[in-house]
């Protein structure tokens, strides 16, 4: 009996050491930009792609524009950044419980393919499409406003530029482009990430900036983007606050 | 052997021991750390593994008792976007790059760590003031470098809270 205690105690104390040092690290995203996942995601078949997004047109449109400004537009989507946000509702690491229930029979190859024929889809105006954008023009100060974070940021609160990430004068990596992207997801989203309820973002970029943009500052980017105003040229001519 | 030879074979060891162990250039570590593959990280896994997951990211106590301050550096801003320090206090500050070549300034003081995708750099630092020190990038990075900036709170060694070891200090969201 003491030799049982005696050896199952150390045991014991070794297992439970281990299952603390095991215990997961909460990750964002568990998208890895490697070159095998790069090529995965944008290696998919769009005409395949186009059968398979036949179940999402109900929400986001026959032509990838959707026609409720809380649901995104889809065209022209970037294809890793599509892939990455298709993979993180399978995850749930993305929460919303429309897309994690209608993701869950999708394979990474589906995604893929969503991806590949998302991306084809013109993001010209046409008046015969229900849709949400463009919508209204935001007021004048909101309009300077949101131009100058777009094409400046705010350099002495570290906010880079929105365009240098979501377009058109750069993009990184994962970065989804804005430029036909509707207001109120806009809005959404970047409330989500200023008050860390959306999390999937790579190494905490969103969470970081949204954080330090005013509650005013990003309804005005939303109405900015919504209205369709980024894809003209931009420039602060406003006196800083 | 002749003594010309000696000389020459004694002038390479010599050299060779100074080349391994001097500070490369704005890398604030030995140069054999980086041959070694000590220093090596993969960027793409940063996020899921090792010591610059989330979780890890800031102010944290070592089992020793010391500070270190992890960052990532990436377009456009290092993160955490703002880090909590004690002033007057040894700081370890490793860093690494996600993406393109940066380089951390604290603004009011001589130190810089250049980040470089797939290396941890390190400097040990110590912020002689409580203070708000700007941390801009001083490398051109991309289109929003300009703006890249973070900023290191330092406070005094009693207002700086006591950690445990793992224990993680920021002042940014997380």
């Amino acid at each position: 009996m003491l030799v049982w205690l005696g050896l199952s105690v150390p045991l014991l104390v070794y297992a439970f050491m281990g299952a603390q040092s095991e215990r997961p690290v909460p990750t964002p995203s568990n998208v890895a930009w490697t070159d095998e996942t790069i090529e995965l995601a944008s290696g998919g078949d769009p005409v395949r792609g186009l059968l398979l997004a036949r179940r999402c047109e109900r929400c986001h449109g026959t032509e990838g524009f959707s026609s409720k400004p809380e649901i995104p537009n889809l065209a022209g989507m970037d294809k890793l950044a599509f892939w990455k946000q298709l993979q993180d509702f399978q995850a749930e690491k993305r929460e919303s419980a429309t897309m994690q229930m209608i993701m869950q029979p999708f394979t990474p190859r589906d995604d893929a393919d969503l991806a590949a024929y998302y991306s084809m889809l013109p993001t010209m105006p046409d008046p015969q499409d229900p849709r949400a954008f463009p919508g209204d023009t935001p007021p004048a100060a909101h309009g300077t406003m949101a131009a100058r974070l777009i094409s400046l940021g705010d350099g002495r609160r570290g906010v880079p530029p929105c365009q240098a990430c979501h377009g058109p004068v750069a993009y990184v990596r994962g970065a989804p482009p804005l430029l036909t992207q509707n207001s109120a997801y806009i809005l959404k989203q970047l409330t989500t990430f200023a008050t860390g309820i959306r999390t999937n973002d790579i190494n905490m970029p969103m969470r970081s900036i949204a954080a330090d943009l005013t509650e005013e500052e990003r309804k005005a980017l939303a109405e900015y983007y919504g209205a369709g105003l980024a894809s003209l040229p931009t420039g602060a001519t406003a006196p800083r606050r | 052997m002749r003594s010309s030879t000696l000389r020459l074979v004694v002038a390479l060891v010599l050299f060779t021991c100074v080349f391994l162990f001097m500070r490369y250039y704005e890398f604030d570590l030995p140069v054999w750390s980086y041959l070694t593959g000590n220093n090596a990280v993969d960027p793409a896994l940063l996020h899921l593994q090792g010591e610059f997951v989330e979780s890890h990211l800031g102010t944290t106590r070592e089992l020793d008792g010391s500070l270190t301050l992890r960052l990532i550096a990436e377009q456009y801003l290092f993160v955490p976007h703002c880090v909590l320090v004690p002033a007057e206090t040894p700081i370890r500050v490793r860093i690494t790059s996600a993406d393109a070549v940066h380089l951390l300034f604290f603004a009011g003081t001589t130190y810089k760590l250049r980040a470089v995708r797939g290396t941890v750099n390190e400097g040990r630092f110590e912020f002689p003031h409580p203070g708000v020190y700007s941390m801009p990038c001083h490398e051109f990075c991309g289109a929003g470098h300009y703006a890249m900036r973070s900023r290191l709170v330092a406070v005094a060694r009693d207002q700086f809270p006591s950690l445990k070891p793992g224990e993680i200090a920021s002042c940014g969201p997380r």
